[in-house]
């Protein structure tokens, strides 16, 4: 149904794809794979009309396609669901379906939308509301209403037949929870029978084998295979994703020693509406991992924890530190915060000024109030050569990093003075396997080195290879899940707040 | 009954409103987009400007609001254009907005003197009779609905379509996505820059015709800085009215009645004992402590202030 | 920390206040005016010997307090609209206490601190107003810019009115407690805007708190993640801009007008202006000061000489400003 071949598109000195092919048969679910920086979302952006290939041709349902718009592209039947939602969330489901999937101006007719979107709830088996507000909604559910929208724009009607169209579907399951993915699959084979043809763009493996018939996998912006799923194993499909070898998982070291100090002591701490006597601790030479889906209390405990959360009770203990020294001061937590740009980084601010903020009132960088400018390019030089940020040359602003030296960066600020503590949330966000790898390292070899280190984690793999101990934060409630001394799919049913077992 | 201190006063309020809520219905507009525009303060005054001077050099009342529509509007464009499109800060160009608008209409009005254009064309100017006179002397009504300005029950008006607009059409949608959430927006295939310029563009033209109001109806002249920190007030009163029309309304109601009240105190009795600032204060006073005391309700749109 | 790369972030300045100046001239042409002619009167007016340059730089003062009060709020990401207002206020407190205070330097020091102190309290009750009813900033000040004027206005008709005059006006004040001339119009208040532009630099650029100033202005979380007391910060930086207003008030009384009637004045929004196109910096705000003084001495000048409205002056403000935010705004492209 969908052909494109020898996609070429260049950006800057960049190249993001070099000849990339991709062939998909009608009423199928095709999975495409690769790692971040492989040129998937480059290859869905030219077919989605968001950009315009320097070279290589299109054609769909035989006919050349050459969309120069998202608009264009719905108006083939082609919908997209990205991976970011565009979703309003002040808005309502039906607002949200009538500003992506209306035309013109004029008055909305409420009833005829809400009759759209109900059928085709029912259709698809999963309920919808148009009266929702989005905000409200569940991130599961929202991302129904994502592929609802992009269905409804892609010209679905109540009624009338779902062939015909394809919907894009970039990284669906990277922000649910494993009962969510238990849903979602399924749901993505039933449209695939009715006739859509589904593009699952992913890099986990297991899911793709599942449920995609074929698969395409691109890697440095090429295809390198491309063929039937039946027969293919995830050994041979992870080494054609990254090429020679893989860096090894940084491992679950020994656990705390049984006389280990306390660094992290935390005693029924409640915040109104966010957390409920929450109890646990962190020992010396530990990592312990809090797993659990974004937004079930993750971001509120570790703001009490560094004593930035004002309506916080309970008792919050950190033996060897006193309660004003947290975040200041020469033994204060490592904090690695969850959005580095945010949270972490003065992007307009350089280099040296950042690997400098929070140790900038003390010896050696400043003295009796007066900053010594020439003790922070050595400490600034210092870092960047033990962390490996990769800097181009002079003192750049630290805006000019790329995400994983920047990330890097933040790192190297919170490990480098050996902290007794460390804070780290989805340290690996956004990062490539290496420089994932790297940030993982570092945490572990702090580890061994004493430090107790408080593990956030979206990344459910990433977080079982280096925790010793694994806590599932869900509604504000802290559980042991009794790791590891459990399996990973109990970890699972407590983060979506479903008994350890069934 | 028409002679009660209450329904003059009413009347009154009504009157101060009107450019109240027509700058206002503007700037909501604006702001519901995502763009806040402080220089609405200068666009007022740009109006009362254009607007006396077309008045006074032809004569034509109409003509004068064209000009000063246009003025407002071309000079919100330059604005937007500058917030929008160039992505500066939009506190900061509303301020360069509101300097070049008092430096241009100071000179404006120096060269104007000297050329002897300093009054209207007598019978020129607008009264306060819609209907021609007919209904003013009916009870309650009379006062309230009949004495007034043509432009007061077209701003009427204008607030039920805009507010209708607003929350019943796809239009009405995108003004409100526009503000809270522009990346959806963009990825629905609206072109965000150019819906946010157009509502900046509307927003002057509407403070311009309330600059016109104040000029060529309301007081018939022009003196430096006389838009009088309308445009500030307004600003105040969207906020005051969680960016909703009929709030705003409501706030700019109020304040008319804050207006009237404290012109009525002055000309009263013994009150030249007080200076008269005492009394001009009333209403900035009055739209403070009503901001303060404000729940702090549902806040504004998302995306306000911040370039796209 | 003066290096290749901050001093390349001047040529946006120069050049919008060039441009600015350039387009006044091509209006100016436009309107007839031979712009040769304008420019020269312009410059001699303001800059072309001694005793006009000593009126240019008297002009200046509070231009460049205001300015560095600017500089301050902006720079920690407080939106302080209301120096205009702050600025009244510290007249109205110097002249209460320059006029009822027996005459002496004492009282020109307690009348510069008083009016100092009235331009923090000024701003402090905006700020209180934001962090307990959450009154925006930006609209309180404005407000209050308002009220202030207002105030003024009625007090100097009122209690502090000059005993035996009709006039808006309050009395004069005495001798022996204004502000000693250096070279009539300027006084000594310019040397203690200087020394104050110098401290304000040096906090800004060599001291924990002035560092972390900037970053709380510039990203308020990571500021808290590193330990930064954001609150605290931006408080001093907004009681501090106020205070800087006040005194701006303040020397201007003690310095050239020695009493205060009710009228228009504009140093406290010109000094925003001021501070953007010194792109707030603190030695930066004094010759973007003498510039603004500039404009203004020379557009007085023109108007005597050429009949030139004066409010030209306050058109090139405007523009000069917009100039430095489209100069900014390309920069920005550029990088990203």
């Amino acid at each position: 149904m969908l052909t494109l071949s020898g996609i070429h598109k260049q950006f800057d000195t960049a190249v993001a794809l070099d000849g990339a092919d991709l062939s998909v048969t009608a009423g199928t679910v095709h999975g495409l794979l690769g790692e971040n920086g492989a040129g998937k979302s480059t290859l869905m952006k030219v077919l989605f009309g968001l950009l315009r290939p320097d070279a290589g041709s299109m054609t769909l349902s035989g006919q050349a396609y050459r969309p120069h718009s998202p608009r264009d592209a719905a108006g083939h039947g082609i919908g997209m669901v990205h991976q970011h939602f565009t979703l309003a969330p002040t808005l309502s489901v039906r607002d949200n379906c009538v500003l992506a999937a209306g035309r013109g101006l004029g008055l909305i007719d409420q009833h005829a939308w809400d009759r759209r979107i109900l059928a085709l709830g029912e259709r698809l088996s999963w309920p919808l509301d148009p009266d929702a507000m989005v905000g409200s909604l569940a991130v599961g559910q929202q991302q129904r209403v994502e592929i609802a929208k992009a269905l409804l724009a892609a010209g679905v009607d109540a009624s009338g037949p779902l062939t015909g169209r394809m919907l894009i579907l970039d990284e669906p399951t990277a922000v649910l929870t494993p009962p969510e993915v238990e849903e979602l699959l399924p749901a993505v084979r039933r449209l695939a029978e009715a006739g859509t043809t589904v593009l699952f763009i992913s890099h986990k493996l297991p899911e793709v084998l599942r449920i995609c018939d074929a698969l395409t996998v691109l890697r440095g912006g090429r295809t390198v295979y491309t063929g039937q799923t039946l027969g293919m194993d995830a050994e041979h499909l992870a080494d054609l994703m990254v090429g020679a070898g893989r860096p090894g998982a940084a491992g679950r070291g020994a656990g705390a020693a049984v006389d280990a100090p306390v660094r992290l002591s935390v005693q029924a701490l409640q915040v109104p509406g966010a957390l409920h006597q929450v109890t646990f601790q962190v020992r010396a030479g530990e990592v312990v991992g809090i797993a659990g889906v974004d937004g079930n209390g993750q971001r509120e405990l570790v703001r009490a924890i560094l004593g930035l959360q004002a309506d916080a009770t309970g008792t919050i203990d950190t033996p060897s530190l006193p309660a004003n020294q947290r975040l200041r001061g020469p033994h204060r937590i490592g904090v690695i915060p969850d959005d580095r740009q945010r949270e972490a980084l003065v992007l307009d601010l350089p280099l040296s000024e950042n690997l400098a903020l929070g140790d900038h009132r003390d010896s050696p960088l400043a003295c009796a109030g007066w900053l010594l400018p020439a003790a922070w390019r050595l400490h600034a030089q210092d870092l960047v050569h033990r962390f490996g940020v990769r800097v181009p040359a002079g003192d750049v602003l630290a805006g000019a990093l790329s995400g994983g030296n920047q990330q890097r960066a933040v790192v190297a600020r919170a490990l480098h003075g050996g902290p007794g503590l460390v804070v780290a949330v989805n340290p690996t966000r956004g990062l490539d396997i290496a420089a994932s790898a790297d940030v993982l390292g570092r945490l572990a070899s702090a580890r061994s080195l004493g430090t107790g280190v408080l593990l956030v984690h979206h990344d459910l793999d990433e977080l079982l290879g280096i925790s010793d101990r694994v806590l599932v934060l869900y509604g504000g409630v802290l559980v042991d899940s009794g790791w590891p001394s459990c399996e990973r799919s109990v970890i699972g049913r407590l983060m979506m707040g479903l008994p350890a077992h069934a | 009954m028409n002679d009660w201190l209450v329904v003059i006063l009413l009347a009154q309020a009504l009157v101060a409103a009107t450019p109240l809520v027509l700058a206002g219905l503007g700037e909501l507009v604006a702001e519901r987009s995502g763009v806040l525009n402080i220089g609405i303060e200068g666009l007022v005054l740009a109006g009362c400007l254009a607007g006396f001077a077309t008045a006074a050099a032809t004569g034509h009342p109409w003509l004068a609001f064209a000009a000063a529509i246009g003025t407002g509007s071309l000079l919100a464009l330059a604005f937007g254009l500058m917030t929008v499109y160039a992505r500066c800060d939009q506190i900061v160009s509303g301020l360069a907005l509101n300097l070049v608008i008092i430096g241009g209409t100071g000179t404006a009005w120096s060269v104007m003197q000297t050329h002897g254009l300093t009054t209207m064309v007598p019978g020129s100017g607008f009264d306060r009779d819609w209907c021609g006179g007919w209904g003013v002397d009916l009870p309650l009504i009379g006062p309230l609905l009949f004495r007034q300005y043509g432009l007061t029950v077209v701003v009427a008006i204008l607030a039920l379509v805009t507010a209708w607009i607003l929350a019943r059409t796809r239009l009405g949608l995108i003004i409100r996505a526009l503000g809270d959430e522009p990346d959806a927006c963009a990825a629905a295939g609206v072109p965000v820059r150019r819906w946010r310029l157009l509502a900046v563009v509307g927003a002057g033209a509407a403070a311009g015709a309330a600059g016109a109001f104040l000029a060529i109806m309301r007081t018939n002249s022009f003196v430096p800085m006389m838009s009088g920190g309308l445009g500030f007030i307004v600003l105040a009163l969207v906020m005051f009215g969680r960016w909703r029309v009929g709030w705003m309304i409501s706030g700019c109601v109020l304040f008319g009645l804050a207006d009237a009240t404290q012109q009525h105190l002055q000309s009263q009795a013994g009150a030249n004992r007080l200076p008269y600032q005492v009394w001009q204060v009333i209403p900035y006073a009055t739209a403070l402590i009503v901001l303060a005391l404000m729940r702090r309700g549902r806040a504004g749109p998302r995306a306000l202030g911040q370039p796209w | 920390m003066l290096d290749l790369r901050r001093l390349a972030a001047v040529w946006p300045a120069v050049v919008a206040a060039v441009g600015a100046a350039g387009l006044l001239l091509l209006g100016l042409s436009i309107a007839g005016v031979d712009p040769g002619e304008a420019a020269l009167t312009a410059w001699r007016g303001a800059f072309g010997s001694w005793s006009r340059l000593a009126v240019t730089a008297s002009e200046a003062v509070p231009l460049v307090l205001c300015g560095l009060g600017a500089a301050l709020a902006l720079r920690s990401g407080t939106w302080n609209i209301g120096l205009e207002g702050q600025c009244l206020l510290g007249m109205v407190a110097a002249i209460a206490v320059l006029v009822t205070m027996p005459p002496g330097a004492a009282a020109c020091a307690v009348g510069l601190l008083a009016g100092a102190l009235a331009g923090a309290a000024w701003c402090g009750i905006a700020v209180a107003l934001e962090r307990t009813r959450g009154v925006p900033l930006v609209l309180s000040t404005i407000l209050l810019n308002t009220v202030a004027a207002m105030l003024l206005g009625a007090l100097v008709q009122g209690p502090l009115q000059a005993s035996g005059s009709a006039a808006p006006e309050t009395a004069v004040v005495p001798e022996a407690s204004r502000l000693a001339m250096l070279a009539s119009p300027l006084h000594v208040g310019a040397v203690l805007a200087v020394i104050l532009a110098v401290v304000s630099w040096l906090v800004q650029q060599r001291t924990v708190l002035g560092f972390e100033l900037t970053v709380a202005g510039r990203n308020p979380e990571a500021a808290r993640f590193a330990g930064i007391p954001v609150g605290l910060r931006t408080l001093q930086a907004a009681l501090g801009s106020g205070a800087l207003a006040g005194l701006a008030g303040a020397v201007q009384v003690a310095g050239v007008t020695w009493f205060v009637s009710d009228g228009a004045r504009s140093w406290g929004y010109a000094g925003i202006a001021v501070a953007l196109l010194a792109r707030l910096h603190p030695l930066g705000v004094v010759l973007s000061a003498l510039f603004f003084a500039g404009l203004a001495v020379g557009a007085r000048a023109l108007e005597r000489r050429m009949e030139v409205p004066h409010d030209l002056g306050v058109i090139a403000q405007g523009l000069a400003v917009a100039a430095v935010l489209l100069a900014g705004a390309l920069a920005a492209r550029k990088r990203t």
